[in-house]
């Protein structure tokens, strides 16, 4: 390249009919080329728009670097914002939410049967598979005491041998979730196990 | 010596067969000073198993230290192994189940040091959850004084049960103590507890209010132990335009 292929334009001095008139000036002035030039920028022309084969690794995956890159962008996305713990999270939000319904939505009536037996009866807004009464009477074992589902499949029941005396009492649903009477007397707190249903049962009159 | 492998053979076979009680209630593991105490109703009651299969080895071991130590102080081992199989069946860590048992027991001394040495099993457990509940002792002397001993476990629960639910301490003790003082009033007392947890739902200081006009309806001529919390009147509307 020589210094007349310098093209100084000033643009706040210079209008567009002088640039063009020395644009056509220099293309005049430029030397021709000959026809191996033109044949070797041809040829370079065709090489650089013609597609590369593409390589790919063992397992049949692209190993060009643009695949590369936007699979570490996804695992770097993945890792960050780690989506199984958001549904992990909601999750326990919805047990908790469940929970929470349930205690504030069930209804148990306690009632005494002559022969010292006590009825209980829950009302459950949720379908369980199966619930189970746990005490001070029963070792609170979940499988010693099963309720029975009544009408509408809401409805559970049991029957109690139970002496007259304080109990202490609670639902098992599914055997996991733990539930109480909201409207029965309750005893401990968060400094126990959780909160239990108490039941005096007075002593038959002689 | 004898007597000794007789022992030793039984608690083995206990332990065989999955159920071992609390020393205590063993002929054999009965202490002097076990005995020098008066017995509690608890021991007349049917007493639970310590269904040893629930629990670790070590937990065990001092579980069963605990119960022993219980036996040696006069209190009843029911409501602690009832505690303790409770913990169990809740999956709750052996520290965890030591732990409670440790506080109810030391609350059940506390609770016949208030309620009195002729309190009954279920009088002290009650007495034990309303003070681990955060109610004071003079509150629970002051519930004794309103029923004889035998007889005070219904105060004891309602009243540890519409503290929980917000009801302040002073409020509940004067409300259950007053409804207590009447004849055949168990009733009554219950009646509060139903009229109290059904209100506490409604927002706060629903329970209090609830109590107060539950009182007026009950005792005749009694004053409201609290200021309501917002009138019983519905709200006044402004007509519509």
């Amino acid at each position: 390249m020589t210094d007349r292929h310098v093209l100084s334009i000033q643009p706040a001095e210079a209008d567009d009919g002088d640039v063009a008139e020395r644009v056509a000036a220099l293309y005049a002035s430029t030397p021709r080329p000959t026809a191996e030039q033109i044949d070797r920028c041809v040829r370079a022309v065709r090489a650089g728009s013609m597609h590369a084969p593409v390589r790919r690794s063992p397992f049949g995956i692209p190993a060009t670097a643009w695949w590369w890159g936007a699979a570490a962008a996804a695992a770097v996305i993945v890792a960050t914002t780690t989506p199984w713990q958001r549904l992990a999270t909601r999750l326990q939000t919805d047990s908790t939410a469940v929970t929470a319904a349930v205690n504030a939505a069930m209804r148990g009536t306690v009632t005494s049967i002559s022969g010292g037996a006590v009825e209980f009866d829950v009302v459950l807004p949720t379908g369980a598979k199966n619930v189970a009464i746990v005490g001070d009477f029963n070792g609170w074992d979940a499988k010693a005491s099963p309720m029975v589902r009544g009408r509408g499949n809401t409805t559970w029941s049991a029957r109690i041998p139970l002496a007259p005396g304080r109990h202490t009492y609670a639902f098992v649903i599914d055997g996991e979730r733990w539930i109480v009477d909201p409207l029965a007397p309750q005893v401990e707190g968060d400094d126990g196990y959780g909160p239990a249903n108490a039941l005096v049962l007075a002593a038959p009159s002689s | 010596m004898m007597t000794g492998v007789l022992v030793a053979v039984g608690f083995v076979a206990q332990l065989a067969a999955g159920t071992v009680p609390p020393r205590g209630e063993a002929p054999a593991g009965a202490t002097a000073a076990a005995s020098s105490r008066p017995p509690t109703r608890s021991v007349q009651q049917t007493l639970p198993q310590l269904d040893v299969s629930r629990f670790d080895s070590l937990t065990l071991l001092t579980l069963r230290a605990q119960l022993d130590l219980a036996i040696e102080n006069g209190l009843p081992t029911a409501p602690l192994i009832n505690r303790a199989l409770e913990g169990a069946a809740r999956r709750a860590s052996g520290a965890k189940i030591l732990q409670v048992v440790r506080d109810h027991m030391a609350a059940m001394a506390h609770a016949r040091d208030v309620l009195g040495a002729k309190s009954s099993a279920d009088e002290l457990d009650a007495g034990a959850s309303a003070l681990r509940a955060g109610i004071d002792m003079r509150t629970l002397a002051s519930i004794r004084d309103t029923r004889p001993a035998g007889s005070a476990v219904i105060p004891l629960t309602v009243l540890t049960d519409i503290v929980r639910r917000g009801v302040p301490e002073p409020t509940a003790r004067d409300a259950v103590a007053a409804i207590s003082k009447m004849p055949s009033s168990d009733e009554a007392l219950r009646g509060l507890q139903s009229t109290v947890a059904k209100n506490d739902f409604r927002g706060p200081g629903m329970a209090v209010e609830a109590l107060n006009r539950y009182l007026r309806g009950t005792i005749s001529g009694a004053n409201p132990l609290a200021a309501p919390v917002s009138p019983d009147r519905k709200p006044n509307r402004p007509p519509p335009p």
